[in-house]
């Protein structure tokens, strides 16, 4: 079976032919660099994505502090993800780059925090 | 009772930021960047999603954590800057007046550089038809909401606009919740890049409807439901397709439009094509003195672009301070598949980076510049889309000193 | 709950606050009944904001000696109450024999009526005022102007209140007795007596008006849709430019606001429907086509809204409209097909329906009553001076929320804090002229919203946009933040 996606690793967004069978990758082209046949390899047989999301901060100039996964998790592990993230409350001051959970689900991802949120001075 | 200073940056979002930065590390230093929020980061603060920094960093960085490494550098650098200042008059003579919670201060500029951002086009600006519920929200204001002041903005939402920000929104209401029915958009492609419409429908299986618009809104105090219809080529609607869909919020992601009413405020001349500034390749504009970049000299889709095309403004506002800076005069426009193109004069002497977007879809293509008809530069293009901002840049040295330009795109 | 007053006014728009601060004048107890959660929700807010120079009605009737008398009166009436009026007069273009000779019965008509300084000018006089306008000449009426029809019912409403008027809002008039010469209204589920009660309900007066006990009338629906234009054009288009009226309605104009957006419209249909106010495509289409008839300077990348009014008005059989009916039956006030010109004649309606009343009892004057309402300071408005003087007492001065109208942190903390208790979106909206601009709302609206909920104590779900049950919010989307 042939499969289209288009990289995303580089703003280069090869648009890369994946022939996949009984869920192995055969061959892959379009792709003009090594990166983009290890993402799509992944992406047809397990795909993971980076979770972006918000938890709560008391006491900060703002109430919510953005952040992400560091690294991609499955795809199909992004509900557990959220629920974790909803559970999640700090006090500011948080700085970007704060690691809030060492080790997501044991997927041995962390989540970060993406943004300095300063205690709020009243 | 002005204060004088070199540079006035209007806007700290990615562009004012990288700006300023660029200006202090060019020993450009008495500089003020004025920002109206009370931190710095402009839009980045609220596009808490990933695919940032790609080109520039070589990471898929948050907005906030891109915004953050040129906030960063403004701190360790000491780039004077005010927040919580807006801007309330640019005069064509370059005194820009701020209101703070400090009070009324009058600047005297050698330079001004807008860098203002876009604002988002509205419901009534499409004059939709139907009742004006609560409801119905762009999507800007939608995602300001939802990550910056916490506040959820509904349950059932259909999403107007496959551009990438209504893109990122079916995907984060989703996540926190909401059922997002469908994205509709009028063009028979989508709008948005092909990684969001991977990652935030396909993903969550959210449908994407092509050549259909939203022609009614229903709800006398909230939003109920909306009637779509299928558009024709001309993007008219087509009597007898009408469906109805009920829910409960609607996204507008329809457009952005640069914010200029400073610049049309000094008199500066704007390009109706772009929306934004005329400007020559030094981001000029045809008022001496007055600069513009990022998005609210043209609608970017790239924040590395941003920052690049900011701190070629840092060079040039450096070169008219000291005296060696001179405008553009021919002009250039863009042709075969082109839609719009920046900049739109250039003075034939120094490097220039062409920014455009093409009218459709092509594979493999060739970008080609012409002055008064004769080839003078080409780059061969694995693709190019509507969605992608194509950049370009030719040395110096190809260019005669008079003669009409035009850009191109063919395949 | 049960309450009694001396006077029950049922609606607060426009008229009714000018009745009940009228009524204010004299040692009375009062209270409004008003069905929307503020004063200009319905007609109030939704017409074209021109205070009319009376010409355009037949000569001895109540339209058209209430509209010079108010007319007369809005200059004085602005700076007492402290809300926007310009005189700004208007034109009323022609480009046919026919059309020059109706404009000429029409000014024959206005002299009658007691318009002062109606006169036929020529195309050169006209495009001296307006460059851009098309017409061979027009008829223009220096006394005719522009007022904010949300600033002046609101200002009514507030000096209604400061001088002892009560306000209850959500509270729709829904049964009316009367017995042993009193009345018990109930309203938003409670019980209301006085002596007196005004049917001042404007677009749902025929229903007050059967609760009242007077006879069944022909009530007809006009709806008037709007285009509204960017703020950038109005300084091409001084005043209004309406084109030649006939006795159905007025025409098609274009219309400068008091912030300087442009109107176009209204269109003018009969509805059925007294409730709904969706606008339709082929009225903004036919809006477009008609404006761009007298004023073609502008494309869709000006619009910025579009909004729709409806008139309830008095029709006999055969579908003529009548005019201003005014009487009183066992102490109710009923006042029939309140359609325009009531924004501009709403004081000397007021004052009408007190010498009604004053015909079967006598008043006492009310000594500590104060006609003044200051007009709440706005940051737009004041010089830099004026605006680092304000910055130096409350720093809140020079926060600017709204970018698009230049609106302050302190207006807008000001305008929740309102005499009447509205803490609605639109009701920050009609106070401080934010979320009307040319990013409706985009910018600001996160910022207001968060200042209501800080000070009104309300829940994220509570809050309204407009009309009950207008929700912005399902909630937090972290209920453990703020």
């Amino acid at each position: 079976m042939l499969k289209n996606e288009t990289c995303i690793v580089c703003p280069n967004g090869c648009d890369l032919s994946v022939e996949i069978q009984d869920g192995k990758v055969l061959s892959v082209s379009g792709n003009r660099c090594k990166r983009g046949v290890t993402w799509v390899k992944q992406e047809v047989t397990d795909p993971h994505r980076v979770v972006t999301s918000s938890v709560v901060v008391r006491g900060g100039v703002m109430p919510l502090c953005s952040v992400r996964t560091s690294d991609p998790v499955p795809k199909d592990r992004i509900p557990d993800v959220m629920a974790v993230i909803r559970t999640i409350v700090r006090d500011a001051p948080v700085s970007a780059g704060d690691v809030l959970v060492t080790d997501l689900l044991g997927l041995g991802v962390s989540l970060i925090a993406t943004r300095n949120v300063p205690r709020n001075k009243q | 009772m002005s204060e004088m200073r070199d540079v006035v940056v209007i806007g700290g979002g990615p562009a004012g930021l990288a700006c300023a930065v660029a200006l202090f590390r060019l020993g450009v230093k008495d500089v003020l960047l004025l920002e109206r929020e009370p931190q710095l980061g402009g839009i980045l603060r609220q596009c808490i999603h990933d695919g940032f920094g790609l080109g520039r960093f070589h990471q898929a960085l948050s907005g906030p954590e891109y915004a953050q490494r040129f906030i960063d550098q403004m701190v360790s650098l000491g780039v004077p800057y005010e927040t919580d200042a807006t801007v309330t008059e640019v005069t064509p003579e370059r005194l820009v007046t701020f209101a703070s919670p400090s009070g009324i201060r009058k600047i005297q500029a050698r330079t001004v550089v807008f860098a203002m951002g876009c604002r988002e086009r509205t419901r009534g600006a499409l004059a939709i038809p139907g009742e004006r519920p609560s409801g119905v929200y762009t999507a800007g204001t939608a995602q300001a909401y939802v990550n910056l002041y916490n506040r959820m903005v509904g349950k059932d939402v259909v999403i107007l606009g496959s551009g990438d920000i209504g893109l990122i929104m079916a995907r984060r209401l989703t996540l926190e919740g909401a059922h997002v029915k469908a994205v509709y958009e009028i063009l028979p492609h989508p709008s948005g890049l092909k990684r969001n419409i991977h990652q935030c429908l396909d993903d969550y299986g959210i449908p994407l409807y092509l050549s259909r618009t939203v022609t009614d809104i229903h709800g006398a105090s909230r939003l109920t439901g909306v009637t779509v219809s299928k558009v024709d080529e001309r993007l008219q609607p087509i009597a007898g397709t009408e469906e109805e869909v009920s829910c409960d919020t609607l996204i507008l992601s329809v457009g952005l439009i640069p914010e200029t009413e400073l610049e049309q405020d000094a008199g500066i001349p704007l390009d109706p094509h772009t929306k934004g500034a005329v400007v020559d390749e030094h981001l000029e504009s045809r008022t001496p003195g007055f600069f513009s970049c990022g998005n609210v000299l043209h609608v970017h889709d790239l924040v590395d672009n941003v920052s690049d095309e900011a701190e070629r403004t840092a060079q040039s506002v450096k070169r008219f301070l000291e005296g060696t800076l001179e405008q553009g005069m021919i002009p250039v426009t863009g042709g075969e598949g082109v839609s719009v193109v920046v900049p739109q004069m250039i003075s034939g002497r120094d490097p220039v980076t062409f920014s455009l977007r093409v009218r459709k879809e092509m594979g493999p293509c060739t970008l080609s510049v012409r002055q008064q008809g004769k080839a003078v530069f080409s780059k061969a293009l694995p693709k190019a889309l509507p969605a992608e901002m194509v950049v370009a840049t030719v040395p110096p040295g190809v260019f005669a000193p008079v003669g009409d330009v035009e850009v191109m795109v063919s395949c | 709950m049960s309450a009694s007053f001396d006077v029950l006014v049922i609606g607060g728009g426009v008229i009714g606050s000018a009745v009940a601060r009228e009524l204010s004048r004299y040692r009375l107890s009062l209270a409004v009944v008003e069905q929307n959660l503020d004063v200009c929700n319905e007609t109030s807010g939704r017409n074209t904001g021109v205070c009319h120079g009376g010409f355009a009605y037949d000569t001895g009737s109540w339209k058209a000696k209430l509209c010079v008398q108010g007319n007369q009166m809005m200059g004085d009436l602005s700076e007492e109450l402290g809300f926007d009026f310009r005189r700004s007069g208007k034109v009323l273009v022609g480009n046919t024999p026919a059309e020059r000779a109706s404009l000429e019965k029409t000014r024959e008509q206005g002299i009658r009526n007691g318009v002062q300084g109606l006169e036929m000018i020529d195309s050169e006089r006209l495009h001296r005022m307006i460059p851009g306008v098309i017409g061979q000449f027009a008829l223009y009426s220096p006394q005719s102007g522009i007022i904010d029809p949300f600033g002046y019912t609101i200002a009514l409403a507030e000096n209604a209140a400061w001088n002892g008027v009560l306000y209850f809002f959500a509270h729709p008039a829904t049964e009316a007795h009367f017995h042993n010469g009193i009345w018990t209204v109930i309203a938003g589920g409670e019980e209301f007596r006085s002596r007196w009660v005004v049917n001042a309900s404007g677009i749902g007066y025929r229903a007050v008006s059967d609760m009242l006990g007077f006879p069944p009338y022909h009530v007809v629906y006009s709806k008037d849709d709007y285009i509204i234009l960017d703020d950038r054009l109005g300084k091409d288009v001084p005043m209004p430019i309406y084109t030649v009226p006939s006795n159905t309605y007025m025409g098609i104009h274009v219309t400068p606001t008091t912030d300087g957006n442009l109107l176009l419209g209204p269109t003018a249909e009969n509805t059925g429907d007294n409730r709904y106010y969706g606008v339709e495509k082929k009225n903004i289409d036919a809006l477009v086509q008609n404006a761009m008839a007298i004023w073609p300077h502008f494309t869709k990348a000006d619009f910025i809204r579009t909004y729709s009014g409806i008139l309830a008005k008095w029709a006999d059989e055969n579908g003529v409209i009548q005019d201003f009916r005014m009487e009183v039956k066992n102490h109710a006030v009923n006042l029939v097909g309140m359609e325009s010109p009531g924004l501009t004649a709403s004081v000397p309606i007021a004052r009408h329906v007190i010498a009604l009343m004053e015909e079967e009892e006598k008043f006492p004057e009310n000594p500590s009553f104060c006609p003044e309402r200051p007009k709440p300071l706005q940051f737009r408005e004041m010089s830099d001076q004026e605006r680092e003087e304000a910055i130096r007492k409350d720093p809140r001065w020079g926060k600017l929320v709204c970018r698009c109208r230049k609106v302050s942190q302190a207006e807008i903390l000001q305008a929740i804090d309102n005499p009447l208790g509205v803490h609605t979106m639109t009701g920050i909206k009609y106070r401080t002229h934010t979320m009307m601009g040319r990013c409706q709302g985009g910018y600001c609206q996160m910022a207001i919203e968060q200042m209501v909920e800080q000070e009104t104590g309300e829940k994220p779900q509570d809050v309204r946009y407009c009309r009950e049950g207008s929700w912005m919010f399902t909630g937090k989307v972290r209920e453990a933040g703020r």
